[in-house]
């Protein structure tokens, strides 16, 4: 009779009924906003502009011709690599030292800790426009302060060398933020009993770190390689508001060329930026498969 | 020479805290680090009290005779800050509320009905987040205009209602569910609304808090799309605002960074105050 009882109470418990359909304004959504748009933008990537910015003459493969042979690619390709690669390991060497400095106590810790993490209140938006005052030619802080130790500093953001440079610097602080609350929060994950068994066994500062640390936040610093260059990938706002892609191309990442496509000062292209929408889909798609094939390696 | 009878000890709080002698080192690294990390913060705060240039060029020891709310105010007067701050909140509430409506009922949905096709409705939902949102602007921008939503407050909150991340996040707090607590509720008469919303959401508040804490991080740090689907100053979010400010011709270095100081007093508060959520939300989010 119990069992009866059981099998009633739990063919109510799975008879599906409302649950499944919970489901739908999310797919729904997702589906309008992230697939169809997806689907689209392949499609619009076929048309160029006629005179007044509208896509609709179809051209084929036209466009990716046009943006594969003609050096934009190679361009935007090359500018976006460089800053999202030379932020990411700024930003995640940065973080590690923080937050491995901060493993154990020391006078000071928890202002330390907020310091570090500040950088993570600050927007892409917010951070950029900080650093538009800081590297300022004549009265921005950093050339300043450089004057001040005998150094000549250079035209930050008008050399086109720097200013990708410049661009990279900015990005990497704001990201430190993230990456420096990340890896502490590792930190505090680890096991006790295996530091302080590593500790009688004589490992401690730099050893310590490299034999035992590091290796056990891997999961995390693996994690922030994979996300920061994927976010680098698409840096748009730091060059929207510190060089508007300048001084010539020299900053002009493929998001930015992008925008100033579809949306710059000229007669709308909606055809070849959303070329470049299409290869960023199947760069960041090949980033996060490679991701998915490192992480299984070193599971299995 | 690391045995901790040399270092120096002191009782805090109760509990232990030992120095040792190559603590020094460690001290001056740290030192160095935040000094140079902490510096772009100081002159955030700082530089906007001070008429332009004042305080750099006194070698950061400016005379506190010269402080001056002038800047602030000079901020206020070049771009709508004000209504500015009005549009993110509202585009910070709705955005967020939405995503974590939407994110619970799928979640729910995901985790506790049986039913054909949940795998797949997870991977299409899944597969959202490896979407670079910056290549699907100009078709939501087509879309967005021809519903006449351009240059309106719905417009920048509308193709973000749902969300993959939230909804992976809270999928994986809600498989943390013992089952016999939701079939419990089920037994209790409890539909499937009232089980989500009654038993399942406050099991799992921590996790929420992490999901809305990050869809409200996201809806006010927003800037490519609602930089494109808005063009009046006054229907912008605070961070395009602020970018405008920058790219003023006349706008001056301290008003920028007075501009900026008002823009971040929000995240900058959260940021002090939440730190340990945040460090917990983290190890939750990114370790599983």
């Amino acid at each position: 009779m119990a069992h009866d009882l059981l099998g009633t109470a739990s063919r109510r418990v799975h008879r599906a009924g409302l649950g499944p359909w919970l489901a739908l304004p999310a797919v729904v959504l997702l589906a309008v906003f992230v697939y169809r748009p997806l689907f689209r933008g392949v499609e619009l990537s076929l048309y160029g502009s006629d005179l007044i910015g509208n896509p609709s003459r179809f051209v084929g493969f036209d466009n990716y011709i046009d943006f594969f042979s003609n050096g934009d690619f190679q361009r935007t390709l090359w500018v976006s690599l460089l800053i999202a690669v030379l932020a990411m390991v700024i930003s995640v060497a940065v973080a590690l030292a923080g937050a491995l400095l901060l493993r154990r106590w020391i006078p000071g810790r928890g202002l330390f800790q907020i310091v570090l993490s500040l950088p993570f209140a600050y927007s892409a938006a917010a951070a950029s426009a900080v650093f538009f005052g800081l590297f300022a030619p004549s009265i921005g802080a950093i050339n300043l302060l450089l004057a001040r130790m005998g150094v000549d500093g250079p035209a930050w953001l008008q050399e086109p060398g720097w200013a990708v440079f410049s661009i990279a610097i900015s990005t990497a602080w704001y990201e430190t933020g993230f990456a420096f609350l990340v890896l502490l929060a590792a930190t505090r994950a680890i096991p006790e009993d295996v530091l302080e068994a590593a500790e009688l066994d004589g490992a401690h500062g730099f050893r310590m770190a490299a034999s035992m640390l590091i290796p056990l936040m891997r999961p995390s610093i693996f994690f922030l390689i994979v996300t920061q260059t994927i976010g680098g990938l698409q840096t748009f706002t730091q060059v929207y508001v510190l060089t508007r892609g300048g001084p010539g191309t020299s900053t002009t990442t493929l998001v930015y060329e992008l925008y100033q496509l579809a949306f710059g000062n000229g007669t709308p292209d909606f055809g070849r930026a959303s070329v470049i929408g299409t290869f960023l889909v199947l760069l960041v798609a090949g980033v996060t498969a490679l991701q998915f094939i490192l992480n299984r390696r070193k599971e299995f | 020479m690391t045995n901790t009878s040399t270092g120096m000890r002191r009782q805090l709080g109760g509990k232990w805290r030992t120095l040792r002698p190559g603590d020094a080192l460690r001290l001056a690294a740290i030192l160095a680090l935040v000094l140079i990390m902490g510096f772009p913060v100081f002159m955030t705060f700082a530089t906007g009290f001070f008429p332009n240039g004042e305080l750099v060029r006194s070698g950061l020891t400016p005379s506190l005779d010269r402080l001056t709310l002038d800047n602030f105010a000079e901020a206020l007067r070049s771009i709508p800050l004000v209504q500015q701050l009005g549009v993110s909140v509202v585009v910070v509430v709705v955005q967020s509320l939405a995503q974590l409506l939407t994110s619970a009922l799928a979640a729910y949905a995901l985790v506790f009905p049986s039913w054909r096709g949940r795998g797949i409705a997870f991977a299409v939902i899944v597969a959202t987040m490896a979407v670079p949102g910056e290549s699907l602007v100009i078709p939501n921008y087509e879309l967005v205009s021809s519903l006449g939503l351009r240059d309106t407050v719905l417009g920048i909150v509308v193709p973000f209602l749902a969300i993959g991340y939230p909804i992976f996040l809270l999928r994986q707090a809600f498989r943390s569910v013992d089952r016999e607590l939701w079939e419990a509720a089920r037994l209790d008469g409890c539909g499937d609304l009232r089980s989500l919303f009654l038993v399942i959401l406050p099991t799992c508040r921590n996790e929420v808090t992490t999901a809305a804490l990050w869809s409200a991080l996201a809806a006010w740090n927003g800037f490519f799309w609602p930089l494109l689907i808005t063009d009046s100053p006054q229907n912008r979010t605070l961070q395009v605002g602020l970018s405008q400010l920058v790219s003023g011709e006349s706008t001056s270095p301290s008003v920028i960074f007075a501009g900026t100081a008002l823009v971040l007093i929000p995240t900058v508060v959260l940021v002090m105050v939440s730190q340990r959520l945040i460090i917990s939300g983290m190890a939750r989010g990114v370790l599983k």
